[in-house]
């Protein structure tokens, strides 16, 4: 008794630990507030928004599709690699398992990465041949296939092999007897096979990560994209809906049969009838009818739309979603649009090629890094008219890394500053230095990126965020790694989320963000410290391979319309350069304020990036490293 | 009959090598070779600078702890599973598999939530007036994900073995007057040696190689080498070194496949 108990308790214990983020999940998609960290009352309303997302709902599709067409595939093949590896001698079983097991053994980055390999060394042969949907399925299946084979070759063992010869001898026909014999005996193998390889496909992100191309997302890379931002609301919905339905499903399985024990054996036989009809009968069928409906709603979207297109590669939340519509319904031109989080990581991405992205959209260094590296095309300003509502000052000041003003257009600009909690900090904030104070240790959040990391210490030092002198770099090194102890995170947008909820003090912050923060708490106060920081100017620009560079002329041009443009400060609430729509902004305060508009005392004391070349690359990140792993 | 047979390996012998070998063999040139193509072991000895070798040595002891905890936790949970009448445990089973069906990154984003300092766990703590949990952004909490995380790859393969352990042999045991303990220690510790040796590496390996745990919950402050791999790909854009890194990562990789084929010599793998 006292052991079924203790049995009992434990049994409770480990479904905490695993239901407890699963509980967590189900809660937050009934929260009204945006913002994970605050409880803003009971609402379902993401659950009608959820429906209304295109985004969200492709991604579902995508993923589906990839799991269940990888699935199927899967255990085609691993079903007949089975039998076959079962008919192989002992020293070729030996290999085949061995083979077997390396995409289940090795990491999951080592076989992204040796993927993603192979599909870009693939495009020396065939040119057209692109990271896309076709690559994540392809790799799916390739890490599917052991867990087929691993689920069927225990039952293979366990089946008689004389039943199958004895159904020989009475003249079925080999393959007649291997469904009516053979096959019966596997199936519980070969469904639990393709269960889990179904699961596997559904919950994988590293390995799509890396073979992804753009406008490709499952949800696991969708969800990665936004995690800097904060997950939409929306995710937590439908999480709960894919939960929620397969626990429903389960239970549903599970317990029809259990009930019956006491009843008559009759009815026991229609409960399991019925069970058997509804997993393998109506659940495939129903999945089939999703994917082939959901694929001629797909392919509609995708074909009316082809050959107008145009790729947009920009940050995360960095645009009005409605502004694409609005734009694809007046011009029926698709955006295909896809986000990065650092200028770091979409580099490589734009230089590899792999995706042709059509308009671009990184900050000023990069801007410049890409025009030394010959990666962009210039403008044809004659298609983007309204290019007269972008203030003069901004492409003044653009020269710092575009020097003749050919090849890009700004879109959002700011500064970057300190953020602190007037609750928590009692002095007035006027320096860097408040970073390196012990009384604020645990509750300081840095940035994670290496420029932004290193202008922070350098100007602290009074040296300029471009320095290349590297006495003042190991300097700002030393500061860096003193900092450490005293920082509670390295953060790029999560500082956000953590200030409103008042997890931390003091962020190291951009002015846009802090403007959103402030309107969700307003304990919150942002200062351009006085020894001088960082103003950042993010601009389109349109990479040399860009398939649809009228499109993306087009697409820029509507960006510049005064309307547009509001609309864009509204939702991403980063300063916008052009003046047009700062007139348009209603709020008296908002559009006089220092923090989204800084006034000229500011901006003087301001530097803006620059390239520093290959060389001092290597030796920022390699600074940022030792700091890192300290 | 046999050679028919054989043939049906076919599609996956190529699948196979076109998918899992080429691709491992791209790894291999691009870890042995540097931006001009040449061959060079500069990328294997990246592992030596002082900051890999540090991540390294963290990600091996954090991945570690984790399988030690998960097996301290798996074994038991499995024993009582394998217990159960057998319509109950494929439930049960089946339970464990579920949370799968909820994306990995925000089961482990809402780790965050649960965690942080005005989070879940400590508005709970703090209402019973009990010490608060300070534990996000450290490695506890990359501990406390890795075990979350890769738990039911422990418990399936032990449990499966346990299930497979003839009763008539414990019996017969108990009828030659072994007590409890001796029947744990004599018969089921070592029949369950398979099922253990392929949680461990299915663990361990995952835990080692993992870079979105300790971002998440880490805070961006502790360095594992898979960031660092993952980092060298898609920031740095140097695939030579991270290939290189990889390369290191392999051995690992090799160690564990060696163990298992070592265990499981009739190659029918206990993994599922």
């Amino acid at each position: 008794m006292i052991k079924s108990t203790l049995q009992k308790i434990y049994l409770g214990f480990i479904l905490l630990l695993l239901y407890a983020p699963i509980i967590t999940l189900i809660v937050l998609s009934f929260n009204s507030s945006k913002t994970r960290s605050k409880w803003g009352g009971f609402s379902g309303k993401w659950y009608t928004a959820l429906f209304q997302n295109e985004d969200i709902m492709n991604a579902l599709y995508t993923t589906l599709t990839i799991a269940l067409v990888s699935a199927l595939v899967a255990t085609l093949i691993g079903t007949m690699a089975a039998i076959g590896i079962q008919a192989l001698n002992a020293k070729f079983r030996t290999v085949m398992m061995t083979v077997t097991n390396i995409p289940m053994l090795n990491a999951d980055i080592v076989t992204g990465i040796s993927l993603m390999l192979l599909f870009i060394a693939c495009r020396a042969f065939f040119p057209k041949f692109s990271l896309g949907f076709a690559t994540v399925l392809l790799s799916h299946i390739t890490f599917n296939i052991p867990y087929v084979i691993l689920s069927v070759m225990p039952k293979l063992k366990q089946t008689s092999k004389y039943t199958y010869e004895a159904a020989l001898d009475l003249g079925a026909s080999p393959l007649y007897a291997f469904f009516k014999v053979v096959f019966p005996d596997i199936f519980p193998g070969v469904s639990s096979g393709f269960l889990l390889a179904f699961t596997m496909s559904l919950d994988d992100f590293v390995i799509t990560h890396f073979t992804k191309g753009a406008g490709v997302d499952t949800l696991s890379t969708k969800i990665y994209s936004e995690v800097r931002k904060g997950i939409k609301p929306e995710m937590y919905a439908l999480s709960t809906l894919l939960f929620v339905s397969v626990l429903f499903l389960l239970i549903l399985v599970n317990t029809a049969p259990q009930d019956n024990v006491v009843k008559k054996k009759k009815e026991v036989g229609k409960f399991k009838k019925a069970a058997n009809i509804v997993f393998r009968r109506v659940i495939p069928a129903i999945m089939v009818i999703v994917v082939v409906a959901g694929g001629f709603f797909y392919s509609s979207l995708g074909k009316t739309n082809a050959s107008e297109q145009v790729v947009v590669y920009n940050w995360g939340e960095y645009i009005d979603p409605e502004v694409i519509d609005m734009f694809e319904e007046e011009t029926g031109i698709s955006v295909i649009y896809e986000e990065f989080e650092t200028n770091e990581s979409m580099y490589p991405k734009v230089q590899a090629g792999a995706v042709a992205y059509d308009l671009v959209c990184p900050s000023d260094y990069m801007i410049q890094r890409m025009i030394e590296n010959n990666l962009l095309d210039e403008i044809n300003f004659d298609n983007v008219p309204n290019i007269k509502n972008i203030g003069e000052e901004y492409f003044k000041q653009s020269k710092s890394f575009d020097p003749e003003n050919k090849y890009s257009i700004p879109y959002c600009w700011g500064t970057v500053g300190i953020l602190y909690n007037k609750t928590m900090v009692d002095e007035e904030v006027d320096s860097w230095s408040i970073l390196w104070d012990e009384k604020y240790a645990d509750q300081i959040l840095m940035q994670n990126s290496v420029r932004d990391a290193f202008a922070v210490a350098l100007k602290y030092s009074g040296y300029s965020l471009n320095s290349k002198d590297l006495d003042e770099l190991e300097e700002a090194k030393e500061l860096l790694m003193e900092q450490k102890p005293l920082v509670q995170a390295y953060v790029v947008d999560q500082v956000r989320d953590k200030m409103i909820n008042n997890e931390a003090a003091v962020g190291v912050i951009y002015s846009g963000e802090a403007i959103y923060t402030q309107s969700q708490n307003s304990d919150l106060v942002y200062v351009v410290p006085k020894e001088g920081s960082n103003v950042w100017i993010d601009s389109w620009v349109i990479p040399k391979n860009a398939q649809n560079k009228e499109n993306a002329e087009e697409f820029l041009n509507f960006l510049c319309r005064a309307d547009i443009a509001k609309k864009n400060f509204d939702y991403i609430t980063y300063s916008t350069p052009n003046t047009a729509a700062r007139d348009l902004i209603e709020d008296e305060e908002l559009r006089n304020s220092t923090t989204a508009f800084p006034d000229a005392s500011i901006l003087n004391r301001c530097e803006t990036f620059q390239y520093l070349g290959t060389k001092f690359d290597d030796i920022y990140n390699e600074l940022w490293r030792e700091i890192k792993s300290k | 009959m046999k050679n028919k047979k054989r043939l049906l390996t076919g599609p996956y012998l190529f699948w196979a090598i076109a998918f899992i070998i080429i691709p491992i063999i791209m790894i291999f040139y691009y870890g042995l070779t540097d931006a001009d193509n040449n061959f060079t072991l500069m990328n294997l000895a990246e592992i030596t600078t002082p900051e890999n070798l540090k991540a390294l040595g963290l990600s091996l002891l954090l991945s570690f702890i984790s399988t030690v905890i998960c097996l301290v936790l798996a074994y038991p949970l499995a024993m009582i599973l394998s217990g159960k009448s057998v319509n109950q445990s494929s439930f049960i089973v089946l339970i464990f598999i579920l949370p799968m069906w909820m994306n990995f990154l925000l089961r482990t984003l809402a780790w965050q939530t649960l965690l942080e300092k005005n989070g879940v766990i400590n508005a709970v703590l703090s209402f019973l007036h009990l010490p608060q949990l300070e534990i996000i952004n450290t490695p506890y909490a990359i501990i406390l994900g890795m075990v979350y995380n890769f738990l039911p790859f422990m418990v399936l393969p032990i449990y499966n073995v346990l299930v497979k352990i003839d009763k008539d042999v414990i019996n017969a045991a108990r009828d030659l007057g072994a007590n409890n303990i001796q029947v744990f220690t004599k018969i089921i510790l070592p029949l369950s040696v398979p099922g253990v040796i392929s949680g461990i590496t299915m663990v361990f390996v995952p835990a080692l190689t993992t870079f979105v745990i300790s971002d998440i919950l880490g805070g961006s402050k502790i360095l594992l080498i898979g960031n660092v791999i993952e980092q060298e790909f898609t920031h740095s854009y140097n695939w030579h070194a991270g290939s290189g890194l990889s390369l290191v990562l392999m051995i690992f990789i090799v160690i564990s496949m060696a163990l298992i084929t070592k265990y499981d010599k009739d190659g029918e793998g206990t993994a599922f």
